[in-house]
């Protein structure tokens, strides 16, 4: 599509970043608020907050792109999930993390990716409430708070810190299947976070705050599309559950450092 | 033993802030180190910072308050847990959430207690990376940064978000059980946070960001002897995870809201 220029990736990256901030602070001012909350399901929560999020960050790329693609939680979750097609497309959680928000837990993200030829290329994941700003262009690394990250060295699955989510599903089978890997990993790793918020987990592999990540059945690709693009920049690796390519639409990711794939998936497949 | 005045209680407290925010600089200006890290245990670490901060803190409460008696997590670990008697006596955890420190995940803090007559009337709780100081004086509320705190207005279990850990021992038994309970609750709650830090989770009860959280087998009363009271002070419940009296040497904790100590009593019923 020739949007490959390093200067066009920047000034997009820019505007990424101005509405991002935007964003955050309406998030800012209504944390400590009393919400009103919907319920997509029995426990995926939507508030006012995420949809005016949505709408600011919608407006603004359109209006600075109005050749691109936009996919955002709030609207699929109205309209469906568009296709994913080659053409340049903002993929947006403009409030990640959205049960945290609810009850002022500060695991709180805007998730912005540019998605070229479907691959990310451009990611933002900001924290309004720890005021972390992460940030990654294609070829030219990871940034938080404008300082270069890597994700760690840990070469030990048993020195990791691992990371999860217990999702939005509350079925039997899904239930399970989330405490039996718990109890799988528990004799693996030095310890578990379960956080709230999948791009912050992401950054959080990126940055070397956590060793390994994994996820099944998160929402959509708002979720991983920017995380996703800074943890590469930072050295580390993203992948499906089962070792195989990462795929952005599938609701399942896997993530870790340089060296933890392989104990992570051993894990993964047995478990799965 | 004469130290029940609240002047006399303000002046510890405002010694213990002043302890704490001292250690709290010391982690802050650790955080981003290499650290060399100590086993106590197979996942149960212990760094230079903490010993550090037990060291400026023991001298300082010393220093100011001779005849108090001091329990702390580093000197305990080298001489046994003293007994505790009636004695006005700080019960010190100069770094909760030690492995959290060791990877740079921002849930650590410095956790100071004053107990008289074995009963917590001082708390503070100091977490430096996020900048939140949590204190208690009894009959006097809590307080974050300054501002008065609650305990959520929660009712329901299905709303409502629990915290709790994995902890540091990994044998079968410990496992298993620990997962079986997560299993468990997991068919009850909107969601489970499990973040590295006692202390913290104390304080996410008492300011509403977690309606519920327990914890077994945890390394010592410095864990919670801050932490309860600022639960208590917010107007929260502390007790025993089987329902009974909460024992401050017992290595166990349940704390909830004003609402929901039953359900989640129920629902450890059999797992602790």
């Amino acid at each position: 599509m020739g949007l490959h220029q390093s200067e066009e990736l920047e000034s997009c990256l820019a505007v990424a970043v101005e509405v991002a901030k935007k964003a955050g602070q309406i998030i800012k001012d209504g944390f400590h608020r009393a919400k009103a909350v919907e319920h997509k399901g029995l426990v995926d929560l939507v508030t006012e907050t995420d949809k005016a999020c949505e709408d600011v960050i919608f407006t603004q790329l359109k209006e600075s792109f109005p050749s691109h693609e936009l996919i955002g939680e709030e609207t699929a979750s109205v309209n469906g999930i568009p296709v994913l097609t080659d053409s340049p497309t903002w993929v947006i959680d403009p409030l990640d993390g959205t049960t945290n928000f609810v009850h002022s837990f500060p695991f709180v993200c805007v998730s912005i990716g540019l998605v070229i030829d479907k691959v990310p290329v451009v990611g933002v994941v900001y924290n309004p409430l720890l005021d972390e700003l992460f940030t990654g262009i294609k070829g030219q690394g990871a940034f938080l708070n404008g300082q270069r990250i890597h994700a760690s060295n840990q070469e030990h699955i048993g020195n990791g810190l691992l990371a999860t989510e217990i999702g939005v599903k509350r079925d039997k089978q899904t239930v399970d299947r989330t405490s039996n890997l718990i109890n799988y990993f528990l004799y693996k790793v030095r310890s578990l976070r379960l956080s709230g918020s999948c791009a912050m987990n992401l950054c959080g592999v990126a940055c070397g705050r956590l060793d390994m990540f994994y996820e099944l059945g998160f929402g959509g690709p708002w979720d991983v599309a920017a995380g996703t693009l800074i943890l590469r920049e930072a050295g580390g690796l993203v992948f499906d559950p089962s070792g195989g390519e990462f795929d952005m639409m599938s609701h399942l990711v896997a993530a870790s450092n340089g060296h933890l794939k392989g104990a992570l998936v051993e894990g993964l497949v047995a478990h799965m | 033993m004469g130290l029940q005045h609240y002047a006399d209680l303000e002046s510890c407290l405002s010694v213990a802030v002043d302890a704490a925010k001292r250690a709290g600089q010391i982690i802050a200006n650790n955080f981003n180190t290499a650290k060399v890290i100590e086993h106590k245990g197979m996942v149960d670490l212990v760094t230079e910072t903490d010993k550090a901060c037990e060291d400026l803190i023991f001298k300082l409460l010393k220093s100011t308050f001779p005849s108090h008696e001091l329990i702390g997590e580093e000197t305990s670990a080298e001489n046994g847990t003293p007994l505790l008697t009636d004695a006005p006596t700080w019960i010190v955890d100069p770094l909760d959430g030690t492995t959290n420190f060791v990877h740079r995940f921002p849930f650590v803090c410095v956790s100071i207690g004053l107990v008289v007559n074995k009963v917590p009337v001082v708390g503070v709780v100091y977490n430096p990376i996020l900048k939140e100081l949590f204190t208690a004086v009894q009959g006097k509320g809590a307080y974050l940064n300054g501002k008065l705190i609650h305990a959520s207005s929660q009712d329901k279990i299905g709303n409502s978000i629990l915290a709790t850990e994995v902890g540091t021992t990994r044998d079968k038994q410990t496992v298993d059980r620990t997962t079986n309970c997560i299993n468990n609750l997991l068919f009850q709650v909107r969601s489970v946070r499990l973040s590295g830090s006692c202390a913290m989770n104390l304080c996410g009860v008492a300011c509403g960001r977690l309606d519920m959280f327990y914890e077994t087998g945890f390394g010592g009363p410095w864990d919670v002897a801050g932490g309860a009271l600022i639960v208590q002070e917010a107007g929260g419940l502390i007790f025993d995870p089987s329902g009974k009296d909460f024992d401050l040497m017992s290595r166990r904790i349940g704390a909830s809201n004003g609402h929901l100590k039953q359900p989640l009593v129920t629902a450890l019923t059999s797992y602790v």
